[in-house]
């Protein structure tokens, strides 16, 4: 029945039998004001949530394919009080900041080595570009090969996923600074070093920052799947470890989890990117 | 006024100088002297080399013949402010500068183009003579004996020039480099320089020294002439 209430909204005729302009639903909307269609935006997911939790408590849905929204929680709240989550949870965020380093590092200096000399580039961009072309996760069995499937494999998975986005991005931004300022930095009689510091890498750091943000997202994924190959511990090691004995409420937490992880990854980013861009006019707020 | 300066060893001797892109020769067999506190402008349609002349002085273009002797470093005004936009106008103007004493040294800067107390704000908050400012404080903290201004004042409203021809001219009198003034206004050229010259086809075509300090170097309509607009009304 909730279902047919939902769809009233769109039916505008039959409150209102003229025939409807196209100013007619933005009108409404004017009326439910900035804070009602922030509500609104919130009511959906919240509605889905309550349908899901009914269907689960009625038994339409088995909790071997999709537990109840609350079981999930009460689940969360247990295994967090017995720290195994929280153990899980540290084991992963340190293989995904491990890899990020080493890949981000290696790209970063790559990048700023291919940005700055054209005889870099040519010795070393086609190659990367080539490998590149290459979906990382396709990888995936010769680093098995290679690493097995201990930590080897998860860190390596995570840097190669992490180093792309941050190795283009860099000589991008690099190349991107404007050719006027670094004019001016010859005319002001910097050094090489000096230079690099203070006009290009700052002229590069938004296009860096956009690389950043980019994998962190990818070095999330590499982890996903290289935690569901043979891991003992993390995250991914406790989703393969409930999926056995059919606790799709461990499952579910874990996908949450996950999801929870990456949007704090992009929050984080998009801090950096305020704190680092304030003088930009498209990341910072004003002034300072 | 600028014989007495150049007996003294002059902020650049410019001998014989050739630039040339591929077979077109821009600048062919140039000479030039500017003397310390000697303010020159040069003058011509576009095209005909200045920029270019401006540019190999600076450093920023290699030379094809001839030769450059310039006691240190030039410094450059050019017609865009070119502030980093990720520095506070303090950093802006220390640019270059040593690590000791570079914020007071650039908070005197700031000072002297009118904007004391502006240390810490941002480039995007100045106004396009402000940012100008900035740019002249940049390349007056460097103490250059030479300076180099390029079209610097071709993007301002005609108000905002007038206030700045008259800080250039100050300030040029208390520092005293060698300045050499890039433009194609004839009026600007009058209110600031106490030489003017003209150059056509890659070479200096006409001179004008003024007769006494302060007084105008030539007559707007006799460098008009030489510019090849006799018939601006204005001039008749």
């Amino acid at each position: 029945m909730s279902q047919v209430e939902t769809v009233t909204p769109f039916v505008l005729s039959r409150s209102d039998p003229a025939p409807g302009t196209l100013a007619r639903p933005r009108r409404r909307a004017a009326r439910l004001g900035g804070r009602g269609l922030f509500l609104l935006s919130w009511a959906v997911p919240v509605a889905l949530l309550a349908v899901w939790e009914f269907l689960a408590r009625q038994g339409y849905v088995t909790p071997q394919v999709l537990p109840a929204p609350s079981k999930v929680l009460a689940t969360a709240v247990k295994l967090t009080i017995s720290g195994s989550l929280l153990s899980d949870l540290g084991t992963s965020l340190l293989r995904a900041a491990i890899g990020f380093v080493i890949g981000g590092s290696i790209a970063f200096a790559l990048g700023v080595l291919v940005g700055f000399s054209r005889i870099a580039e040519a010795l070393l961009d086609r190659s990367v570009q080539m490998v590149r072309a290459i979906p990382f996760l396709a990888l995936l069995p010769l680093v098995i090969v290679w690493f097995g499937v201990g930590e080897g494999q998860k860190i390596f998975l995570v840097a190669l996923g992490v180093a792309f986005p941050i190795y283009i991005n860099t000589t991008l931004g690099i190349r991107q600074v404007d050719p006027k300022l670094l004019e001016l930095g010859r005319v002001q009689g910097l050094s090489t070093f000096t230079l690099i510091r203070r006009i290009v890498l700052p002229g590069a750091l938004p296009s860096i920052l956009t690389g950043v943000r980019y994998s962190l997202a990818t070095a999330w994924l590499a982890l996903v799947v290289a935690e569901t190959l043979g891991a003992e511990a993390g995250i991914g090691f406790l989703a393969m470890d409930a999926r056995e004995f059919l606790r799709t409420d461990v499952v579910v937490l874990t996908i949450v989890i996950y999801a929870l992880i990456g949007v704090a990854a992009d929050s984080a980013a998009r801090l950096l990117e305020r704190r680092l861009l304030a003088w930009h006019p498209n990341f910072g707020g004003t002034g300072r | 006024m600028s014989g007495a300066l150049l007996s003294r060893r002059p902020a650049v001797r410019v001998t014989g100088l050739r630039r040339a892109y591929g077979p077109r020769v821009i600048i062919d067999r140039l000479d030039l002297v500017i003397g310390r506190g000697e303010f020159v402008a040069l003058l011509g349609e576009s095209g005909c080399g200045k920029t270019t002349l401006l540019r190999a002085l600076a450093g920023l273009d290699p030379i094809d013949g001839g030769s450059i002797e310039a006691p240190g470093r030039p410094a450059v005004v050019f017609q865009e402010h070119r502030l980093l936009p990720w520095d506070s106008l303090w950093r802006n103007v220390a640019l270059g500068l040593n690590a000791a004493g570079a914020r007071q040294k650039a908070g005197a800067a700031l000072a002297e183009v009118g904007l004391s107390g502006r240390l810490d704000d941002w480039p995007r908050n100045l106004s396009g003579g402000q940012a100008q400012r900035v740019a002249l404080a940049r390349a007056l903290v460097q103490e250059p004996e030479l300076l180099l201004l390029d079209e610097p004042f071709a993007a301002l409203d005609a108000l905002t020039r007038i206030h700045m021809h008259g800080l250039v001219k100050a300030l040029v009198a208390r520092h005293r480099p060698g300045v050499m003034l890039v433009t194609h206004d004839v009026d600007e050229a009058i209110a600031l320089a106490d030489r003017i010259l003209v150059m056509r086809g890659g070479a200096i075509a006409a001179e004008h020294c003024s007769p006494e300090p302060g007084a105008p170097a030539a007559s707007r309509a006799q460098l008009l002439a030489e510019l090849g607009v006799a018939h601006d009304p204005a001039a008749a």
